[in-house]
């Protein structure tokens, strides 16, 4: 109880009031929350652009054939966006509030003609951006998110992958958070689920029971694809870290598995590279949900148990919006999760935030 | 609002009220009037005071369960998904499957085509009343681009020439000549309840019969999951906005319009074999060269207009005005008055109401609680929006129906926006006009821009014949 008492409880009644005005689930920011919200985002920007990316802003509205056609979400996130006909759209041609920045990053490149010399000699365009992002969740979740999103076009793996991953530790670093990471390939499942002969349903519905860690599925798997069983135990049921990992895995998967080379070769690469940022990370054998989209590594870097930053490597997004095909990887982080768990000072960032 | 204890049960019009009235009967749950389509909204139950029955359309009855206005319902399955997998709040709560009503949603198109082959070759136009299980089905298809063509009804008459595919019953689809494509949702009547009602209060008094009516045979329910299809990757071209051919085409429409529409054109000395007072044909035949007609909902022509499908369409004012309240940027507009089928469209409450103005009746409502939300249900949701904007509402909400309107005030609405011919209905409902929105009555509608050549000199001498028989000129 407060000394004034009366006029606090005056404005928690207003408060409640005020709280059925707006919308559920849209995020709205006090001064506290926009000074940190501003010090992150100028951290993040800063890391960026000083290894070569370039902030760019996409429209709020797109149209949701953009997304349907990129396959970039799954049919269970499409069914969650907020999609709706403009004033103009009688053509039944649906616009939809920006889902996911990484889309119409990539069709503002391709916007752009040829893909553009980064100068140095490196064929890579780097784009950075933070932008909200809308998708509905059910109860009292945030539907409206700040995602800080970076993408990397024109560099394949494993150049590619390591750039992302030291990008990745070098902005986390600034902002005074000491992760692990949760690291797969998306090649190496896709193998052994065609191996052990699935129909494209059959390897999405498997596919998730991994994510969701149905301990079943290895067994089935391994009846399906007899010799491959310890390959696929190894690769399923136990959770590698280190090198000594990696190398295992390769051990057992190349003889059984032998067109899953270049992904476990990316897969050490990668490996390779936290090993030198001293990133502790385990390997999975998925992180991503949307298998459909991603082609190689995927990641997601955690705080504790939240997840500061997750992306991973797309290299079929540009041509599927109809232009060249372009190899294409990035990731995305909630900015204000991350400045919710980002110490209030940090070494890079800078004391005041100002 | 429901009245103390009282058990509030939503039943179907339409083409499940005579089979569902005589099992309702035989279970101990009869419905005196129900059965034999009364043009009453409102029943009581034999022998059960405590149960109130209310008509709905079959779409209205999940929103109405799921809301809590009602406790329980009785409407096809495939209703309650179209609700369920747009917003799957878990307040409805599908309960039994009945014996009627059995039905097979699927995917139609032209005979020889391939869903597979129509998404690869282009953006997939698909006509559509059920927009929600098409778009779920289409995700999850991985259809790369599509266009719902969310029509009010009779969505076979689309394809193929005016859509690529339809979703409809599957012996719709049979009976138009198209094929199936794929199959999107399988499901038949069923009884649905609200789950805090099923939690909370007792409702065995109409529980227990409605349970006991006749299963279904137990085969699984739902929307389909298709396989995802292998499909080239890339956007598709987008479809011409004014297609190239050599014939005017128009739309004519069935329903209650029809009568008028066939006077009006007879007036004009124009005469459509195969469209008469009592029956129409799908193409009925034009005797002008250069001329094909095809018979479709009038509230769907304006859409058709705009897509350049139609050259010349003879719908209701009232139509082109809920279109141009959605799209007020669409190149459609109206080319002459037909002046036939009159009827006023307005607000519409209940005649106890002590209030003889809008103005005066949102005082009333608002009298003891100034923020109350007014409620104004409509098939016309778009211009129910306009209005309640014009008319400066405050915080309102707009409840979109399907039909059997004069049933929804006073209990779950305060305001209907409403036609009326004659006055009869709303008068047999204890009702009463108190704003008038607009004067409406059928006319012919085009695109802004004329079609070119021989096609838009015959638009012109159609218009100008029809124009000058509603003008008594001729």
């Amino acid at each position: 109880m407060t000394p004034n008492g009366g006029e606090s409880g005056r404005a928690t009644e207003a408060g409640a009031a005020a709280e059925m005005l707006r919308s559920r689930g849209m995020r709205e920011l006090g001064p506290e929350e926009m000074r940190r919200f501003r010090r992150v985002e100028r951290i993040f920007l800063e890391v960026t652009a000083e290894r070569g990316h370039r902030e760019i802003r996409t429209p709020t509205l797109e149209p949701l054939h953009l997304f349907t056609a990129a396959g970039t979400l799954s049919p269970q996130l499409l069914e969650r966006v907020y999609s709706f006909l403009d004033w103009d759209g009688w053509s039944g041609e649906r616009v939809v509030l920006r889902p996911d920045g990484t889309v119409p990053a990539a069709r503002w490149l391709l916007e752009q003609g040829d893909l553009p010399p980064a100068g140095d000699g490196d064929p890579a365009v780097r784009l950075s951006y933070v932008e909200p992002v809308y998708r509905f969740v059910p109860g009292d979740g945030d539907r409206e998110q700040w995602q800080a999103g970076v993408e990397i076009f024109g560099l394949g793996a494993p150049e590619g992958d390591g750039d992302l991953l030291e990008l990745g530790a070098a902005l986390l670093r600034a902002l005074g958070l000491a992760p692990r990471v949760e690291l797969a390939h998306a090649g190496i499942l896709r193998s052994a689920l065609r191996a052990a002969a699935l129909d494209s349903r059959q390897q999405l519905a498997a596919y998730d029971r991994v994510l969701d860690g149905d301990g079943e599925i290895t067994e089935e798997l391994a009846a399906a694809h007899p010799a491959a069983a310890t390959a696929l135990r190894l690769l399923l049921e136990v959770t590698g870290e280190g090198t000594g990992y990696v190398a295992n895995l390769r051990a057992a998967l190349l003889p059984v598995l032998p067109d899953s080379e270049p992904a476990l070769a990316e897969l050490a690469a990668a490996a390779a590279v936290l090993d030198r940022e001293g990133i502790p990370y385990r390997v999975l054998p998925a992180t991503a949900r949307n298998f459909e989209y991603y082609t190689g590594l995927t990641f997601r870097a955690l705080a504790g148990e939240a997840e500061c930053l997750a992306g991973g490597r797309y290299d079929g997004l540009t041509e599927a919006l109809g232009g060249p095909a372009v190899p294409a990887s990035g990731f995305g982080a909630d900015l204000l999760r991350l400045a919710d768990l980002a110490p209030a000072v940090s070494a890079a960032g800078g004391g005041s935030g100002r | 609002m429901s009245g103390a204890g009282e058990i509030r049960i939503a039943l179907p019009r339409g083409e499940l009220r005579a089979e569902l009235a005589t099992r309702l009967r035989a279970a101990g749950f009869g419905v005196p009037g129900y059965g034999e389509g009364s043009r009453s909204y409102r029943f009581e139950v034999e022998g059960r005071p405590r149960v109130r029955v209310r008509v709905f359309s079959e779409a209205d009855i999940p929103i109405q369960v799921a809301l809590g206005h009602y406790d329980l319902g009785i409407t096809g399955r495939a209703h309650i998904d179209e609700l369920l997998v747009r917003y799957p709040h878990d307040s409805a709560v599908p309960l039994k499957a009945l014996d009627i009503g059995e039905s097979r949603l699927v995917l139609a198109g032209a005979a020889g085509s391939s869903l597979k082959r129509l998404a690869d070759e282009g953006v997939l136009r698909v006509a559509t009343e059920l927009p929600n299980l098409a778009s779920r089905f289409l995700a999850r298809a991985r259809v790369p681009d599509y266009r719902l063509i969310e029509v009010w009804a009779n969505a076979e008459a689309w394809p193929p020439e005016d859509a690529d595919a339809a979703v409809v019953a599957s012996e719709r689809a049979h009976s138009e000549g198209l094929a199936e494509l794929a199959t999107l949702h399988r499901g038949s009547a069923w009884l649905l309840g609200n789950r805090e009602a099923l939690t909370g209060r007792d409702l065995a008094e109409a529980l227990a019969p409605l349970l006991a009516l006749p299963a279904g045979d137990g085969a699984a329910a739902g929307p389909s999951d298709p396989l995802p299809l292998a499909l080239r990757p890339g956007l598709r071209r987008s479809p011409a906005t004014l297609p190239e051919r050599e014939t005017l085409r128009v739309a004519v429409p069935d329903g209650h319009a029809q009568r008028h529409t066939v006077a009006a054109l007879a007036a004009a000395g124009i005469a459509f074999k195969g469209y008469e007072e009592d029956r129409a044909v799908r193409y009925p035949e034009s005797a002008m060269e250069g001329v094909s007609v095809k018979v479709m909902r009038p509230q769907d022509m304006p859409r058709a207009v705009a897509l350049g499908l139609f050259d010349l369409a003879l719908t209701g004012r009232d139509w082109l005005a809920v279109y141009a309240a959605m799209f007020p940027a669409s190149p459609v507009v109206e080319l002459c008055d037909l002046r036939r089928s009159a009827y006023r469209l307005g607000a519409v409450v209940p005649e106890s109401l002590p209030a003889e103005s809008i103005e005066q009746a949102i005082a009333y409502w608002r009298r003891d609680r100034p923020a109350r939300v007014i409620r104004i249900a409509s098939e016309y949701a778009a211009l129910a929006d306009q209005y309640a904007r014009d008319r400066h509402l405050g915080r309102y909400r707009v409840i979109p129906i399907a039909g059997a309107s004069e049933g929804f005030v006073p209990e779950d609405a305060e305001i209907l926006l409403e036609g009326t011919e004659t006055g009869t209905t709303l008068r047999a409902n204890r009702l009463r006009m108190i704003d008038v929105v607009m004067e409406s009555t059928n006319c012919a509608i085009g695109h802004r821009r004329p079609p070119p050549g021989r096609r838009g000199e015959l638009r012109s001498e159609l218009v100008r014949r029809l124009a000058d028989a509603a003008s008594g000129r001729r």
